[in-house]
């Protein structure tokens, strides 16, 4: 970048702001009410300026490659369907003067306070509700509100860990609250990627501008749960729903960024009051638990009926003291909205003050004076569910606005508002403040609110200072959220002095300390296990349809009893050799790509990106691809790939017991591959052309050449193929590394009684062994291949179930 | 009145249950003025790896057992002596139904006996249109809310046939009124379906009724296993009554009670939560025989 002189910058500033025209009756973040540029922004725009149009491009694009890179995305459902979606970065941050900043922290402190003092007061003596300040029914009628954990306290002595506030700027510039989100906010983890993202953009102006660090927030919640930990034994888990939910990345992200274990209900268990999860190692104590599942789904026995995501018993552990929640279930009856009605009130009974910080005027229209002054203002509020924990501008279930029923006639308002009133709040229409958003390579003023969160430390709340504000996808206040084409943007809190750097990692004289290894998972170790398996699976598909193409294309050959053995080992995997790519390559292809999505916390951003990458491929090709030459060109593309996935998961991928599952499940397939291919064409009834058929397979072309002096016969081909130890093709080798990984899994320390799983391992390892060609013969292979089976089955009784 | 109760649920499996975990509550309660539990017995084989008594928000006693290893067939017993003292007020001091719910806003507090709890559909007694304006007609002429709890009940034992083999403890209540038919799961959500739908707060009663009816007098309907009815607030004076749909009758001394919630799902006598492959079937007999 070279440095512009003053007239230079200036008119590039101008060209930038042309089309910046604040909304009228909403402030502006840039634009202050004399309409200049207010002094928080003012170095951050000299510098945009300075940049000029071509290198914010090539800026912005980095920020958005940095975005797929790490694999950001976040999960959008839509009418018919769901799909994976690029994070919606935009890439201009909100900036605010940090002397604001801490009067945010501070009215959202007292917030968060208040808020605990409420929900202590719902699951504890209700006093609340016996002395008038909320209506019975706002806490009865209210799914929230969990019956089994009435009367329950939490063991770390608080029901809220971890809260974000959702807020907004008013038009007289002060900020409201405009919702609480107390059940399993997040965003948190995308905060963090916002930052980096957009940091990049703005990488020379981001070291110097005195930015608060993000890092500092983690780093002090991490020690916190840590520190939650009874007796400072057992983990700490991160709960998630699984792979379907819109946010997973983001619990994937976490797990790894604070070094957590992510897990899924079917991971655990309780045992005698303690929840336990399930590992390869036995069952495993789980101390704190932050959940990113909704209460209701967490227990199918005393919660949700029919979960299939949740844990029977998890109520039992929290009742027994056994576990701490993050936060403690039922904690999300706090999002209802019609909370907001009260809270001013609440905040008086309670702690003797008015809000320090306003939340969005709202009315609960249950009672007969607040439906006659709804009535005489409905132009001016929107009308919807009491019971919702949705955001005020999410208007799924806002029912009216200004008068105006949004769907379907209701008849008069003023009746349906009689008939319906305890269902119903009234709220003012939210108006935000706009701030500086890309449209093209020109700034417009888009709505902004702040998701702003905080954690409990030892020493109090903190605020993570900055890091996510949701941005209109146009100059309405209703069009915030995400799903609805909004954007997401950095907050970046400035401070006048320079701020210290922060990283997660301990400094200090020792500060080389590995993390422990957490305990694997046993669903996890099952992906792992079926990851390889299918990966195997699909890789030997290929090769075995890549002979089968070649040879078709040879016209002298597409009636030879060759094809007939190919298509019968094909129809094996149920596959039809008559498709071009056959719909069961898709299947195993596809099922790998399943199995790996559900330990993404566990597989390199490169793996993942190189599987999903072989995928689209694959699913390409499948459109056009036809039987013969085209179908043979295609199976190299794919096995390319297939074999960059390989090498990325040999080189990269930590020596964890999860890898080992993973190989286990290749070595096995591949294995059982071997010894079907061998088994028919090995058979001395095979036709001719088998044993070099059986070479290919088993892409042994060269060695064969270079290892025996003769051409392909029986000997040399079971020889080559079954018992040398040598070839990574032969079943010896695959039973071999089975027997390494096996040693290294849990149970198969030296000294130890062997177990069942090895004792099989070694019986067949060995029935190989003493093998010579001439006894392999094909009964004896179909006999192996049962064997080989069988050590699959002992393996998942052994750790996977 | 005196009886002596004898349960037994026996589950088979086709495959050997996982471990698993159950909630019971199947022992009837004690509740004072109304029954007495002069003594009663749970027995479980086999024997669980846990065993905890606690009591559920409503006031039930439960017991939470869990096993920590497969095991096959899986029986509760429970032997039960129990005295019954309750009786239905002679006068109908309850309010017109559109005054309850000023009665209602006036009771404050979250009590297990509050009628708010009972106002809003539950997960097994969700609203549903047709019940509602079928309530809406049959109470139509009753003048209190006892008299539309009675309205409501003595209509359905008329419109819904009483049928076994017709649903299952999974059929929901908007089936078996679409059907007209059920057992008193079937007729008590109903009924509870329809009672909220009017204003009255209601729920669920699980229990026993007599084996042997009085000389002179009909068997019952349900005495053969399991019973459920229907408790409906009433007011303040009035406070909760409980009606059997299934016999048309005011709950009086005949019937035990075990569990009450807001539906099926809050009192379900065994609610299990297992990894196993195989189906499952179940059995029940139920003895209860009055001592005088």
């Amino acid at each position: 970048m070279t440095k512009k002189g003053g007239a230079a910058l200036e008119l590039s500033r101008s060209r930038l702001l042309a089309a910046y025209r604040p909304v009228p009756g909403a402030p502006d973040e840039l634009i202050g009410v004399d309409g200049t540029i207010r002094p928080v922004w003012a170095d951050f725009i000299e510098h945009l300026s300075a940049l000029g149009e071509e290198e914010l491009a090539v800026r912005r694009a980095r920020a958005d490659q940095h975005l797929r890179d790490a694999g950001v995305f976040f999960r959008q459902y839509g009418a018919q369907d769901t799909a994976e979606r690029d994070w919606p970065l935009s890439h201009m941050p909100v900036l605010i003067d940090e002397a604001e900043w801490a009067g945010i922290e501070a009215g959202l402190v007292e917030r968060a306070n208040l808020l605990e003092a409420v929900v202590a007061d719902l699951y504890g003596e209700n006093r609340l509700v016996a002395d008038g300040h909320l209506p019975a029914a706002l806490v009865a009628s209210n799914p929230e509100w969990l019956r089994p954990l009435v009367g329950v306290t939490p063991r770390s002595g608080h029901f809220l860990h971890f809260v974000a506030f959702d807020i907004g700027r008013g038009p007289q510039g002060q900020w409201w609250v405009l919702g609480d989100r107390t059940q399993a906010p997040s965003g948190a983890g995308f905060a963090l990627e916002n930052r980096i993202a957009t940091s990049r953009v703005y990488s020379d102006l981001y070291a110097r501008a005195r930015v608060h660090r993000l890092a500092g927030f983690f780093r002090s919640f991490r020690d916190a749960l840590q520190g939650q930990r009874a007796g400072r034994r057992g983990q700490v888990g991160i709960l998630t729903p699984g792979p379907l939910n819109d946010t997973y990345f983001e619990h994937a992200f976490i797990a790894r960024y604070l070094g957590f274990t992510l897990l899924e209900g079917e991971d655990l268990t309780v045992s005698e009051g303690r929840l336990m999860v399930r590992t390869v190692a036995g069952l495993k104590p789980v101390s704190v638990l932050w959940r990113r599942l909704d209460a209701t789904w967490a227990d199918p026995l005393e919660l949700a009926e029919g979960s299939r995501i949740g844990t029977a018993g998890l109520v039992a552990a929290v009742r027994a003291g056994g576990v701490t929640m993050v936060n403690a279930l039922g904690s999300g009856i706090l999002e209802t909205r019609a909370f907001l009605a009260f809270m001013p009130r609440l905040s008086e009974v309670l702690t003797g003050k008015p809000l320090g910080m306003p939340n969005i005027a709202t009315w609960w229209c249950g009672e007969d004076s607040v439906r006659d002054y709804v009535k005489a203002n409905a132009e001016r509020l929107a009308v919807g569910a009491a019971l919702s924990t949705r955001m005020p501008f999410e208007y799924d279930d806002v029912h009216v606005v200004a008068g105006e029923f949004r769907s379907g006639e209701k008849g008069s308002f003023d009746a349906w508002l009689d008939a319906e009133g305890p269902h119903l709040i009234a709220q003012e229409a939210v108006t935000c403040s706009t701030t500086p958003a890309f449209a093209g390579d020109r700034l417009e003023p888009r709505p902004m609110s702040l998701r702003v969160f905080l954690a409990r430390t030892p020493d109090g709340w903190h605020a993570m200072p900055g890091g996510f504000a949701r941005i209109g996808g146009s100059s309405d206040s209703a069009m915030l959220s995400m799903q609805r084409g909004g954007s997401v943007a950095d907050v970046w809190v400035i401070s006048d002095r320079p701020v210290a750097a922060e990283s997660m990692l301990q400094t200090g004289p020792s500060s080389l300390q590995r993390m422990e290894h957490g305990v694997l998972p046993s669903r996890a170790a099952d992906n792992l296990y079926w990851l390889g398996r299918y990966v195997e699976r699909t890789e030997h598909m290929m090769r075995l349809l890549r002979a089968y193409n070649v040879r078709l294309a040879e016209a002298d050959l597409a009636d030879s009893p060759l094809l007939g053995v190919l298509e019968e080992q094909l129809r094996g995997f149920g596959v039809d050799p008559e498709e071009g790519i056959p719909q069961a390559v898709l299947d195993a292809l596809g099922a790998a790509v399943g199995s790996s999505g559900r330990v993404r916390d566990r597989l390199s951003i490169d793996g993942w990106m190189a599987l999903s990458d072989l995928d689209k491929t694959l699913r390409r090709f499948a459109l056009t691809v036809k039987p013969g030459n085209d179908a043979a060109r295609a199976m190299n593309v794919l096995l390319r790939k297939m074999a960059g996935f390989s090498g990325l998961v040999q080189e990269n991928m930590y020596r964890f017991t999860g890898w080992r599952f993973l190989n286990l499940g290749k070595s096995l397939e591949r294995a059982l591959a071997m010894t079907s291919v061998l088994a028919s064409c090995a058979d001395p009834q095979a036709p001719e052309g088998s044993f070099d058929l059986a070479i290919e397979a088993g892409d042994s072309v060269m060695t064969h050449r270079r290892r025996y002096p003769v051409a392909a016969n029986r000997a040399t081909v079971v020889d080559l193929l079954a018992l040398d130890p040598l070839n990574p093709r032969s079943i010896i080798y695959q039973l071999d590394a089975m027997d390494e990984h096996i040693s290294f899994l849990p149970g198969n320390e030296p000294h130890q009684p062997m177990s069942d799983l090895r004792r099989a391992m070694m019986k067949t390892r060995t029935e190989v062994a003493v093998h010579t060609p001439e006894t392999l013969d094909t009964d004896a292979l179909y006999e192996l291949w049962g064997h080989i089976a069988g050590l699959s089955d002992e393996l998942s009784a052994t750790y996977l179930r | 009145m005196l009886y002596d109760v004898a349960l037994k649920i026996s589950y088979t499996y086709e495959a050997q249950a996982d471990a698993g975990r159950h909630l019971l509550r199947l022992v009837p309660m004690d509740i004072p003025g109304e029954q007495r539990l002069i003594a009663g017995a749970l027995d479980v084989l086999p024997k669980p790896a846990e065993w905890l008594n606690r009591t559920d928000f409503f006031g039930n006693p439960v017991v939470e057992i869990a096993f920590d290893a497969p095991h096959g067939d899986l029986i509760f017993k429970v032997v039960a002596r129990v005295e019954r003292l309750a009786t239905v007020a002679a006068f109908d001091v309850s309010p017109r139904p559109a005054d309850l719910a000023r009665e209602i806003d006036a009771y404050r507090g979250l009590d297990p006996r509050a009628p708010h709890h009972f106002t809003a559909p539950s997960a097994r007694a969700p609203g549903n249109i047709e019940i509602a304006d079928y309530a809406r007609q049959a109470t139509a002429e009753a003048g209190t809310a006892r008299a539309a709890v009675e309205a409501l009940g003595l209509a359905l034992h008329r419109d819904m046939r009483y049928d076994p083999e017709a649903t299952t403890v999974e059929t929901s209540a908007a089936e078996a009124f679409a059907y007209r038919h059920g057992v008193c799961q079937d007729f008590s959500h109903v009924m509870i379906t329809g009672l909220r739908a009017i204003g009255i707060p209601a729920g669920y009663v699980s229990g026993f009724l007599r084996t042997i009816p009085p000389k002179g007098k009909p068997r019952l309907e349900g005495a053969d296993a399991m019973h459920a009815w229907v408790m409906a607030w009433c007011g303040f004076e009035t406070g909760w009554l409980e009606y059997d749909p299934t016999n048309a009758m005011w709950v009086g001394t005949d019937h035990i009670v075990i569990a009450r919630g807001r539906d099926y799902y809050d009192v379900a006598p065994v609610k299990g939560i297992m990894r196993t492959s195989g189906a499952q079937t179940s059995e029940q007999s139920v003895d209860v025989k009055p001592l005088g």
